[in-house]
């Protein structure tokens, strides 16, 4: 049976699109069948962080308006086979979603992929709620300061009320995994962020992983690497525990320190 | 002492607190105390200063916690559910056989069980030596029969000899006034309302908002910063309160709001708030009740 999962947070920034490449590119890694899409219609990037940007011809809103079939929007990534990338359209908006074209192309999907992962963009209007309404599962990104971790209980509040699990009678409800991202172990023992049990406190959800604040994210993003594809990190390492706890396997959480610059690599100054 | 009110008034100002002074011990304390106040009543008392030097008798509003909690019981509401035995005819020997063998059938179902006897529909039928016998006959098949309900003033007064008590029947206790004349108010009042009180299991969400109408509103979970509260009646929190509560909103002056860890962006009892700015520090992240004192809204920590 195939999952559907939002990677949703409320607040923009958060990472979710760098979560949602990380965590589909990290489940194909393990052999499940595994298809990302894009709901960030006119603020398209999952395909830059995916690195597929130049290979885009049909959309999600194409498939949506029936302007092409979904075999010719999916694209299967070159580095894993598993791996399929559903981008969305630049020059469209939020509109183009309608809830039936949404279902009639996740409905398609779940015949093909064990996990769908949906990228949800910021906020909480329409399309954060269709990214969100078919959800088996949810990812809350959070970062550990007072307004990501409100809009993220925000989310919950929608997730439990604006979903088909909790419109439709008899279903479980959506089941939310809080990912901390962009954890600082230096600035939270300064007291600058949240630590995880504040976090954790005001959501009360269980937590997927901490990943830590790592210059790694940024420079595979900007390479069009999903982090767990590129060279090994924490913040790589932490997202693949992750995945593992995603997939129902027992993995001890740690909390990484951030990755600073060893001697060595200071007196090469690699560069990214 | 159990607990050690911090009651606030409208400025934020601590009140004079009864059972702490000198490090004196609750008890010596209470014995300071010239009058002595049921719960729930909450008047001006005079009080002595717990300042030993200070022979000044001062007159200070005192909140009624402080001086309950020394006592040595508690009276608490109990509800429990009995078996009621519905006679619909005389209480013969043919009646007690048939009781017999259900009695027999379902032997734990009975054992010990708290039974009424319902009399409602009995008639004059049954006069007050059968009900002795009756009352005889399941005592001493172990069923703890107690009280019974409805009857005539004679089989009352017959039940009141074999030690049993009469209950008023929930329903139509109004019709029945003049029948319960003798009856506790408070008794009779009850199961006549309706409760209307809404609970919530779940953690309250940033920008949810709940409501009970009419009744009072009990959380189980946390309240989200940003998330609202709303209740005729009172509101209990059992986690943190980050977000609005607003109880009484329909004017009851008696309504209180009760939280585990109190660190609300407001609060408000018939109308009367107070913000997060406006709260003593030292009620944050407390368990608190927040209650109307005439017209000043006071949030005082437990334990």
């Amino acid at each position: 049976m195939s999952k559907i999962i939002v990677v949703t947070s409320g607040k923009g920034g958060v990472g979710k699109t760098t979560t949602s490449a990380a965590i589909s590119a990290g489940l194909a890694k393990r052999g499940q069948k595994t298809v990302v899409i894009d709901f960030d219609v006119g603020l398209r990037n999952l395909d830059l962080i995916m690195g597929c940007e130049r290979r885009v011809v049909f959309d999600f809103i194409n498939v949506i308006q029936g302007d092409a079939k979904l075999k010719q929007a999916l694209i299967k990534d070159k580095r894993l086979e598993n791996l399929a990338v559903l981008p969305t359209s630049q020059t469209r908006d939020k509109d183009a979603l309608t809830r039936e074209g949404v279902e009639k192309v996740l409905n398609e999907l779940r015949e093909e992929f064990d996990y769908i992962i949906c990228d949800s963009p910021a906020g909480i209007e329409k399309g954060a709620q269709l990214a969100m309404y078919f959800a088996d599962e949810a990812i809350v990104v959070t970062n550990p300061e007072v307004s990501s971790v409100r809009d993220s209980d925000r989310v919950l509040g929608l997730l439990n009320s604006r979903t088909r699990r909790a419109e439709q009678a008899g279903m479980e409800p959506v089941k939310a995994h809080a990912l901390l991202t962009r954890y600082d172990t230096a600035r939270v023992a300064r007291g600058e962020m949240l630590t995880v049990e504040d976090v954790l406190e005001i959501l009360a959800i269980p937590l997927l992983g901490i990943i830590p604040e790592s210059p790694a994210v940024l420079r595979a993003s900007n390479v069009g690497t999903p982090i767990v594809l590129d060279e090994p990190s924490k913040a790589g390492t932490a997202y693949e525990e992750a995945v593992a706890r995603l997939m129902g396997e027992q993995v001890e959480l740690r909390i990484a320190t951030n990755e600073r610059p060893g001697l060595f690599q200071r007196l090469f100054k690699r560069s990214a | 002492m159990l607990l050690s009110p911090c009651s606030l008034n409208e400025a934020g100002e601590s009140l004079p607190n009864v059972a702490s002074g000198n490090g004196r011990d609750g008890p010596r304390d209470r014995c300071r105390i010239g009058k002595l106040q049921y719960p729930g009543a909450r008047r001006r008392l005079r009080v002595k200063s717990s300042e030993s030097s200070s022979p000044g008798v001062t007159d200070q509003k005192i909140t009624s916690r402080s001086v309950t909690t020394v006592r040595p019981y508690q009276l608490r509401g109990r509800f429990l559910t009995a078996i009621a035995l519905r006679l619909e005819g005389a209480a013969d020997r043919r009646m007690l056989a048939e009781l017999d063998s259900q009695l027999r059938q379902t032997p734990q179902f009975f054992a010990d069980a708290p039974l009424v006897i319902d009399l409602e529909h009995a008639g004059a039928e049954v006069v007050p030596e059968d009900l002795a016998t009756l009352v005889e006959h399941l005592r001493y098949r172990q069923v703890s029969v107690f009280a019974i309900q409805g009857g005539s003033r004679e089989q009352k007064a017959a039940a009141a000899t074999l030690g049993l008590i009469s209950i008023p029947v929930g329903g139509d206790t109004a019709a029945k006034a003049t029948d319960l004349k003798d009856a506790p108010a408070a008794v009779a009042a009850q199961g006549s309302t309706v409760p209307a009180n809404r609970l919530i299991t779940t953690p309250v969400r940033s920008g949810q908002t709940i409501m009970a109408e009419k009744g009072d509103l009990t959380v189980v979970g946390s309240v989200g910063s940003g998330a609202e509260l709303i209740a005729a009646g009172s509101i209990h929190v059992y986690g943190q309160l980050r977000g609005r509560a607003s109880a009484g909103v329909f004017g009851d002056e008696t309504a209180r709001i009760f939280c585990q860890n109190l660190d609300a962006e407001l609060l408000s009892i018939a109308g009367l708030y107070r913000t997060s700015e406006s709260l003593d520090s030292g009620a944050r992240k407390r368990s608190v009740q927040v209650f109307l004192q005439g017209d000043r809204l006071c949030v005082e920590a437990f334990g």
